[in-house]
């Protein structure tokens, strides 16, 4: 075969390889924590990394191995690791490569979890970051500084969904021989496969679109491949020896997959957030049907955007599909099947309006997720975003009136069906 | 490590152990278009056991200075320059593919310093097929998913591997798409021309090993059985279930094959 398998085929199939035992279709569930080594010789190489096999699910697991390699390659990374959370799968990479005196230029509208792991957490490590406006590009060059050793953000910013350009913050990046890492939650591969615009890493909380089924906690780390780490000698601990493995040089070693292999040897041992084998299972059921399920999402919300502009009790919409959005073009470039499936828009009486709208809906979940089957809601300014202070709400684009949806699969008039019992009793509130 | 060939730059890898000279050595040689982390699974097991591991970047591939050297011939040329660099002997050589070639033609212009040759997925000669020649020349990444494409079997497709959370193929892409497009026709082009594999392999007299893969769509069954044919006594396998990058499709079968004649035929202290 000269021609490789295509999207659909590989979220069903790839990484797993059917089980040589009794020939389970689905993936097994390998619920333990250790591997049975047939002689000390395999134990010691093993462990050493001259072979390869599994030692303990804390670093490897068979499980969480198939939805690792699914993921890499959905995404067209050379390798991918799992870990416990997105929180975790953005720790992990950060340490891998950055130090105490490094410095991180990174976005300023992202998930709330990322800035502050940025803001509040990272500098007490001596890591400090400088927070840029996303369609800010000349902001991002100058940001740079001598000791900065990585560029961070989200194509989709959360929530306030300002479209990140990423050939222009990858020549930055590559201009200051700087790895360009990505939260890529919002459009997963299957809207945009961020390595084909100079991407170096990307990161996704699983939780989200992929799971698509709110039932499992997870993250990933996908490897790039695609950045010269032996080009600059800003990454010692990918291109010196690294003591607790004899010495080895990872990025000799490993090559394409240095960055991901050194997160396995140190994030996944030393700190230990690893993804469960029963959690990868269900993240996988959900992979599955990711195409089929994300065709659904996108369909579903330009009827809501239509259905949204167009209501009496709505102030403001946003979403990089409408024309009047800041990042409408860069959308259309970058996102040509649509810019996910995060809306968010302003209810008339702002605030006190919105309280009642979030309250009468039934069928949309007053929760903090995004990417779930079903819709859900929020209001991020109290509660996703509500540890991050006023000057940093205003830099991630959000107001106290705005609701974040996430649009779900529901028949889409019964979801319009329900927003109108939320416009109505905002409507009382306005109207007094 | 770097060091000089005639004034240009060459990396090789050894396997995570300094090199030392005075052990055994054991030379890992990869295919067109592809670089030393092709062995990964196999130099660090020779180097933890007391072998001197050189896994080199042929000139133009990954960290070796270019440009790529057009021939076969050169090829042979070059590596024993490495071996008169570094002044080594007793050299078991571990090729695949093209790298076979150039180990036949090494190995019989410079018999004295081989112990042993091990032949991974190769025929007597490889001729291109003139369309993935002119790919390579015009459309690098086409040509570069012709071979991956043909190279690897469903696992690798699957992008299954044996390293947790690593795909082969998209590794495979990362190296080659790496490669200045030009070395990778450099490549095929010197493998389409070498002539002199038959009279090569029928010099050979020293131990001699041929891993085969039995679903290989790179070296096809006639041309693997005319190379065992023309080499004398050789130890050959055929592992059913691989592709041709039978080195990083099933390593645990290939590394034990290995271990076993290596150990055997270039015994370490």
């Amino acid at each position: 075969m000269s021609r490789f398998y295509h999207f659909d085929t590989i979220a069903l199939h790839a990484g797993q390889a059917v089980d040589g035992e009794f020939g389970a279709r689905a993936t097994p569930i390998y619920q333990t924590t250790s591997y049975v080594f047939p002689d000390t010789d395999t134990a010691s190489s093993t462990f050493n990394l001259e072979r390869s096999g599994h030692v303990y699910s804390r670093i490897t697991n068979p499980t969480v191995g198939v939805l690792e390699q699914r993921i890499a390659a959905l995404e067209g990374g050379s390798a991918a690791v799992c870990t416990a959370s997105g929180m975790a799968a953005t720790y992990s990479a950060i340490i891998a490569i950055l130090s105490q005196g490094d410095h991180i230029v990174a976005s300023s509208q992202m998930y709330g979890g990322n800035i502050s792991l940025m803001k509040n957490t990272l500098p007490r490590f001596g890591i400090t970051a400088s927070f840029v406006d996303p369609m800010d590009i000349d902001g991002f060059r100058a940001a740079v500084q001598d000791n900065t050793r990585l560029i961070y953000g989200e194509l989709i910013g959360n929530p306030g969904l300002d479209i990140l350009d990423l050939e222009a913050i990858a020549e930055i990046a590559g201009e200051h021989q700087i790895p360009f890492m990505v939260d890529a939650t919002f459009n997963m591969p299957y809207l945009c496969r961020c390595f084909d615009y100079g991407v170096n890493m990307t990161i996704h909380s699983v939780t989200k679109w992929m799971g698509g089924h709110g039932v499992a906690i997870g993250g990933v780390v996908v490897d790039g491949g695609n950045f010269d780490w032996g080009a600059t000698d800003k990454y010692p601990t990918i291109t010196e020896p690294y003591a607790p493995f004899s010495g080895m040089n990872i990025w000799e070693e490993f090559g394409p997959s240095a960055f991901a292999t050194r997160i396995r040897c140190e994030a996944m041992r030393d700190i230990g957030a690893s993804m469960a084998p029963m959690t990868a299972f269900l993240l996988l059921q959900g992979l599955e049907t990711l195409s089929l399920r994300m065709d659904k999402h996108i369909s579903s919300t330009k009827v809501l955007l239509e259905y949204l502009q167009a209501h009496d009790q709505v102030a403001w919409v946003n979403h990089p599909d409408l024309p009047s959005h800041s990042g409408h073009e860069l959308a259309l470039k970058y996102l040509p099947k649509g810019a996910g499936s995060i809306v968010s828009f302003g209810v008339k009486g702002g605030r006190e309006a919105g309280k009642p709208f979030i309250e009468n809906v039934e069928l949309a979940s007053h929760l903090a997720n995004v990417g779930d089957a079903k819709t859900l809601i929020i209001h991020p300014a109290t509660t996703t975003h509500s540890r991050i202070d006023a000057e940093a709400l205003v830099a991630a684009g959000i107001t106290e009136d705005m609701v974040r949806l996430s649009v779900g699969l529901e028949n889409v008039e019964d979801i319009k069906a329900d927003f109108e019992i939320g416009f109505r009793a905002a409507k009382r509130i306005s109207d007094t | 490590m770097y060091f000089d060939i005639k004034g240009k730059k060459v990396f090789a890898t050894t396997g995570g152990k300094p090199f030392d000279k005075d052990q055994p050595v054991v030379i890992f040689l990869h295919g067109s278009g592809l670089d030393h982390t092709f062995w990964g699974l196999h130099s660090r097991f020779f180097a933890f056991r007391k072998y001197a591991v050189l896994v080199p970047d042929l000139p133009g591939h990954t960290h070796s200075e270019g440009p790529s050297l057009t021939s076969i011939e050169a090829m042979a040329d070059w590596l024993n320059d490495v071996a008169t660099a570094l002044d080594i002997d007793n050299i078991s050589v571990v090729a695949h593919s093209m790298g076979c070639l150039t180990a036949l033609e090494y190995a019989s212009r410079f018999p004295t310093r081989i112990r042993s040759i091990s032949l991974i997925t190769s025929g007597l000669a490889t001729p291109v097929n003139p369309a993935l020649i002119e790919a390579a020349e015009n459309r690098p990444d086409v040509a570069i998913a012709m071979m991956l494409g043909w190279g690897f079997g469903t696992a690798g497709h699957l992008h299954q591997g044996p390293i947790p959370g690593n795909s082969m193929l998209a590794g495979g892409l990362k190296v080659m798409g790496g490669n200045v497009p030009e070395e990778l026709a450099t490549d095929l082009i010197a493998c389409d021309t070498y002539g002199s594999g038959k009279l090569a392999a029928e010099k050979l007299r020293g131990p001699i090993q041929v891993i085969l893969a039995g679903k290989d769509r790179m070296a096809p069954r006639k041309a693997t059985a005319e190379l065992v044919s023309h080499l004398h006594e050789p130890e050959v396998h055929v592992i059913a279930g691989s592709g041709h990058m039978l080195p990083l499709e099933v390593p645990d079968e290939c590394r034990k094959l290995l271990k076993n004649f290596i150990f055997t035929n270039n015994t370490s202290s």
